[in-house]
Formats: C-alpha cells, structure tokens, sequence
C-alpha cells in the first residue's frame, strides 16, 4: 500500500469512530428537542424517538405560564448593558495600560489579571451591594457582571492594542487631538473585531449564568431565563415536556448568536491559544 | 513632543478600574476581615474570634467532604477535557469531509447554560435512565450505576457531565493552537523517517505549549470554582455525598452563618491564588524555553 493511501484509509477510520462519537453529543441534544414537542406522557420513556404528534403548543404553555417574556427582556437588559459598560471602560483602560510602560502600569495590569484567576466572594459582595442601597436589583447584577468580565477583556484588548503603532497615535497629536480624541478616533475604530469577540464572549457568560442571579436577583419580576428556567423546573418536575421546550427555549439565543458570530468567538480563542 | 504622561492619561483606566475595585477587590479584601468574625444574619454585634471559623472548617466531615469533593472534580476534568480536547483537536484538524460539522456538533454543548445540559441529565443519569440502557444494549450492563445516588460515585458522574459539556471548547482552543504550526515540520519530520506519534511528541505537543497552558489554566481555574453543575445535578446529595465548596457557601449563606460562608470562599481564594500563580510562573518559563 503506497503511502497516500496509507494516509486515506487512516483518515477514513479516524472519520467513522469521529462520526460515532459525536453520537454521544448529539443523541441527548435530540432527546430535548424531540421530547419538547410531546405529550406529558410519552416524553416519560425518555427514549429516542419522534413525537407521535409535534405540539408546538409546549412552547405556548411554557412563555405564559413560565414567565418567559419578561425572563427574556430581563435578559437582554442584563446581557446587553453589561456587555457595553464592560467594552467602553476596559478598552479605553487597556489603550493607557498598554501605551505606557512604567511600573504603575504594569501593577495595574496585573492587578486586573488577577481577576482571572481569583474567585469572587460572594456573601461580601452582597454586603457591598446591601450598602449602596440597590441589593435585589438588576443594575446591581449589570455592576457585578461589568466588573467579573474586566479582566478578560483587558487581557484580550491589551494584546490587541501593543500591536497597533503608536505612530498613528502621534500623527493625530500632531494634528490636535488629546487622549480621549486619539482613542475615539485612532483606536476604536481599529479595535472593532476585539469589541465584537468581547461582547459575545460576555453575552454567552451572562446570559448563561445562574450563579449571579441565584444570590443577587431575589425578586422573580428581575430574573433571567435560565434563573426562570431552574424554578419551572422545580414546580413542574412532572412535565417534561415543557422542561425540555423550557431549556429549548433559553438556549436558543445563544445559538444564533453563535451562528451568526462564530468567527469573533474563533479570533477570540485563537488570541488565548496564540499568546498564552 | 509631549510626554507619555500627558498623551496617555489615567483618567481612561479610572472607569473600568473602579467598578472592578468596588465590585471585586474591595468584597475580597473585606472577605479576609470577616473570614474572621462570627458575622451571622441573627446577630447585630459582629465580633473578632480569631481562627474558630478555620478551625471549625477542618473538622466539619461536611466540610472536609466538600474540599475534597472540589479537588476530585477539578483533577478529573482538568484531565478529562484536557485529554479529550488535544485527541479531538488533533483528529479534527486531518482532511476530513465532515470536519466542519463534527467541529460545529463537539462545540456546540459548550455554548449552552450548565443548568440546560444538568437538567438534560438529570433524567438520563437515573438507574432506570438511557445511560445504563445503553450500556446495557451494548453488553455491558456490568457498568450500570447508580450514577447520581451511589455517594461513592457521584462527584465522578457530576465530573463526566461537565467533561461532555465543556471539552469541545477545550478542543476549539487546541486547534487555533494547531492551526498555527507550520506545515513544513511535519513533512521535514516525514522525510527524516518520523512516524504519526514522533510527530506528534516532538512537534505537536511543543508547540502546542501556549494552547496546552492557557487551557490547563482556564480549566483548573473553573474545576476549583464548581458550583452549578453540582447545584442542578445533585443539590450536593445524596445526603451531602456530592457537596463541594460553593454549593456550601450557598448553604452557609442561607443559614445565615455569613462569616463561616465567607471563611470558606477566603480559603478557596487562597488554594487557587496559591495552586494557580506557581503554576503560571513556571509554564511562562517553560514556555520561553521551548
């Protein structure tokens, strides 16, 4: 056997226990999305198969009764406003943090990095936010979420921004502007794909999330879907029909997102894979 | 020409450095204080007392059980998707036909809410449930488990979820890593004689330093910090078999012993500070080496 079709046969095998495996994944994917349109009954079995009759009528069920609507604007609110605070002040942080190469710089640098590393603390948190007065709110958790990203995003417009020339930053000194000019008008625009990987990067993680909300949302009017979803889930155990459209139904954001924006989530990874 | 100083003004860091201060580092430094204290939500009078909450940490079974628990899962999935993640980069990145659709499925669980994929479990995991169905179909019936109620087990099964879940982004990561190594070396490795696994030892595995470091990072981390997967799955039961360190923080701070729930969240801030940083230092070195 020559070597290419060595080569060939070993792909091909490689290819079928590949296709094989990805079984793994997409069988209990399917098992959500075929069960939600079931009745409450048939979806019990828990097995494989198609619905005997598609209830689109679930999803119907699970927006009014789970309060969805409201869950999902809380969510875009959450998400959205949080994901711009976080690219306007961490951008504009790194575009000083990485033109200037002095000690205080590189501390602050390092300071924000640690973010990466260290584990929030919860219960003082709580005690802060009860301080000033808006504990149980949702501008409480968009402060929250702003502040667990920075160091991410530091990190990422950072790297991003030492490979931009200062030169440019000169010519636009030369001709007037002040830092605020020379980062709204030299930066910006060039950093535009890095705001795009960190508002999805964010959105993903928030929307997500049930931690923050479990501890900082008390009130069910302020919460998100996938806090929504956790306590549908708890008060109609038996149904899961319209668990399972429930759990459809929250992901379904974050999939188009993905599937529209995959090449920032791409560059994004790529920056951790590259860099290090 | 002006200065750097003039140019480049801190007031732009300000913002972004006072929301992380207020709402991070300040709740961390204040956490050591009251690490301190018997702060509980009954009380009005916070008083000092010492190393009573540490002391009481490390002699609780429960407590005990749930650090333990934290290591067994941050261990198994810093491995499991590590491993995982590299084989299926590696066999991703061959010239397949469907490799832009298997890439799209291995990814896909990544992106959705831990709660979502828990919930999806929960009823797969029973005894009675699809996966020992499956086992069974194939002959192997001698691994069914009772998966999320044998107490021996447990952590393992709430581990392999999170492995399924995650090791596609793990994967994604390793073949941005991949995708950046010249071709050439493989084929000067060729022509010297180098089999599939001398290739992959003594050039993949080096120059896939930086994705193997920043991932062994991202996952320990996020091992260490486990709370939702355990919260949906488990609840940390049976009985408490499946506790780990933040679903009992949730716990210490319903009961209302904030300052023994703040002693905890201080110590985890101080084993992942103390494994993470010496582990950052020396990859950085090692990396430079390579």
């Amino acid at each position: 056997m020559s070597y290419v079709q060595k080569i060939k046969l070993r792909n091909t095998v490689v290819e079928i226990l590949l296709i094989l495996l990805s079984l793994i994944i997409i069988l209990p994917l399917l098992l959500m999305i075929f069960g939600s349109f079931m009745n409450s009954t048939e979806v019990l079995r828990f097995s494989l198969r198609l619905p005997e009759k598609w209830l689109f009528s679930n999803y119907l069920t699970v927006y009014e009764v789970g309060g969805l609507g409201r869950a999902f604007m809380n969510g875009i609110l959450i998400t959205g406003v949080s994901s711009i605070v976080n690219i306007l002040t961490s951008s504009a942080a790194s575009f000083i943090l990485a033109r200037r190469e002095t000690k205080w710089s590189s501390f602050l640098y390092l300071f924000f990095f640690m973010g990466l590393i260290a584990p929030m603390s919860i219960i003082t948190t709580i005690r802060i936010v009860q301080w000033m007065g808006f504990y149980g709110s949702i501008t409480s958790v968009i402060f929250i979420y702003s502040a667990l990203n920075t160091a991410f995003s530091v990190f990422l417009y950072s790297g991003f921004i030492r490979s931009i020339p200062r030169a440019l930053d000169e010519v636009a000194f030369l001709e007037g502007a002040g830092t605020i000019g020379i980062f709204l008008r030299i930066i910006t625009p060039l950093i535009i794909p890095v705001n795009a990987t960190v508002a999805i990067m964010v959105f993903m993680s928030v929307w997500n999330d049930i931690t923050i909300p479990l501890y900082f949302l008390t009130d069910s009017s302020t919460w998100t879907m996938p806090l929504s979803v956790y306590n549908f889930y708890g008060r109609y155990s038996r149904d899961w029909n319209l668990i399972f459209a429930d759990l459809v139904m929250t992901s379904i954001p974050v999939l188009i997102l993905y599937i529209f924006a995959q090449k920032y989530i791409v560059s994004g990874l790529t920056a951790g894979a590259v860099k290090g | 020409m002006k200065t750097t100083k003039s140019l480049y003004s801190y007031t732009l860091v300000w913002p972004a450095l006072a929301i992380y201060t207020v709402f991070f580092v300040v709740p961390a430094l204040i956490g050591f204080y009251y690490s301190f204290t018997d702060w509980r939500l009954d009380r009005l009078e916070i008083s000092f007392v010492g190393w009573d909450n540490f002391k009481r940490i490390f002699t609780d079974d429960t407590l005990i059980l749930a650090m333990k628990n934290t290591f067994i899962f941050a261990i198994a999935t810093v491995i499991g998707k590590n491993v995982l993640g590299i084989a299926l980069a590696v066999a991703l990145n061959m010239k397949l036909k469907s490799r832009n659709f298997l890439r799209a499925i291995f990814y896909s669980p990544s992106i959705l809410s831990v709660l979502v994929i828990s919930i999806i479990f929960t009823p797969l995991l029973r005894t009675e449930g699809a996966v020992n169905g499956i086992l069974s179909a194939i002959g192997l019936s001698s691994l069914n488990q009772a998966w999320l109620t044998d107490p021996s087990i447990v952590i393992w099964t709430i581990a392999g979820v999170s492995i399924w879940q995650h090791t596609g982004f793990q994967m994604a990561i390793y073949l941005a890593g991949l995708q950046s190594i010249s071709k050439d070396y493989y084929e000067a490795a060729t022509i010297d004689g180098a089999g599939s696994w001398k290739s992959f030892r003594y050039i993949t595995l080096p120059l896939l330093l930086p994705a193997i470091n920043i991932n062994l990072m991202l996952t320990l981390i996020g091992g260490l910090k486990v709370f939702s997967e355990v919260f949906v799955l488990t609840g940390g039961g049976p009985g408490n078999a499946s506790q780990v360190v933040g679903t009992i923080i949730l716990r210490t701070f319903g009961e209302g012993a904030w300052g023994l729930g703040t002693a905890i969240n201080t110590l985890l801030f101080v084993a992942v500070t103390l494994i993470s940083i010496p582990l950052l230092l020396f990859m950085r070195r090692k990396e430079v080496a390579e």
